[in-house]
């Protein structure tokens, strides 16, 4: 059975999909079974339509958990992508409340037309003292308003709690204690 | 045959039919499908084989290699290596004991009290 460009398409397009949710292995082995499913893949649909063969080997999400599974067990585990996504996200929902409540407080310091250096400690616990400059002439300055050190440390403990990174530690002792018994 | 199987069963069971057929003949994973299919196994999807011949890649009882096809990419062959053998001949062993001990049981007639 000939494979147009068409079937070609909706081959790789669940060979992207898998791809995309495989990427808690190693980048080596997924290059691998991402080649090797597009080529039983293209066997397959030469054989009995690409139709047939897209159905038989089930939707990318069933396969990546089979995939998941054959790799790190039916245990619990963690996950690179959910951690990955609360390292990138967070930082910018903190930032976007933090960055509010110091325009705030510039705003509650222009509108009230003073002049001079006004301070505020800032969101509790989570942000550094706002300074705020006003002299009158030309643009209010602000200094400060970043994250504190505690700040940095809830960032870091959602990670680990997003991606359930503990898990990590579990597998690693799991593989040395294989490694012992061979 | 086309009746069908139960998944929990061949689940417990597909390992060793995959060791098997790869010590017949080494195959990449589309035909190793298609030969259990020809023993039988007619619902064993694609879905649940590749990732299974990875994991006994991954646990040493297979090893791989990659040849290349006149039909389009190269396609990885599954071959049982040594320890894969061993494994074999041990999960064959089990299999054996095992279904003797099911047939056993299967085998005692059935009294009419414990019938209800």
């Amino acid at each position: 059975m000939t494979i147009g460009w068409w079937d070609r398409l909706r081959i790789e397009r669940l060979v992207w999909m898998l791809d995309q949710q495989l990427y808690d292995l190693p980048r080596a082995e997924r290059i691998a079974t991402r080649r090797d499913v597009r080529t039983n893949l293209l066997a397959a649909a030469a054989d009995v339509g690409t139709t047939e063969a897209l159905r038989r080997i089930g939707g990318s999400r069933g396969l990546a958990e089979q995939y998941l599974r054959a790799e790190f067990g039916d245990r619990p585990r963690h996950s690179w992508i959910a951690a990955g996504y609360a390292a990138g996200l967070l930082p910018l929902l903190l930032n976007f409340f933090l960055t509010e409540a110091a325009d705030a407080f510039q705003a509650g310091v222009t509108a009230a037309h003073g002049v001079g250096t006004f301070t505020w400690p800032g969101l509790a616990w989570l942000q550094s003292t706002v300074t705020v400059t006003a002299t009158g002439a030309g643009p209010v300055s602000r200094t400060g308003g970043g994250w504190t050190p505690l700040a940095y440390v809830l960032w870091v403990l959602a990670v680990v709690a997003a991606g359930r990174l503990w898990r990590l530690r579990r597998r690693s002792s799991q593989v040395a204690r294989a490694v012992a018994d061979n | 045959m086309t009746e069908s199987h139960d998944p929990q069963l061949l689940k417990g069971v597909l390992s060793l039919l995959l060791l098997h057929l790869i010590a017949e003949r080494e195959s990449y994973g589309y035909e190793v499908v298609q030969r259990l299919q020809a023993a039988g196994f007619a619902d064993v999807l694609e879905g649940s084989v590749y990732p299974a011949l990875n994991r006994l890649q991954r646990d040493g009882l297979l090893g791989t290699r990659l040849v290349p096809s006149p039909a389009g990419p190269a396609r990885k062959y599954y071959r049982l290596s040594e320890q894969g053998r061993r494994a074999l001949a041990e999960s064959t062993a089990a299999w054996s004991r095992h279904v003797a001990g099911v047939e056993a049981v299967l085998a005692r007639p059935l009294t009419a009290e414990g019938g209800h």
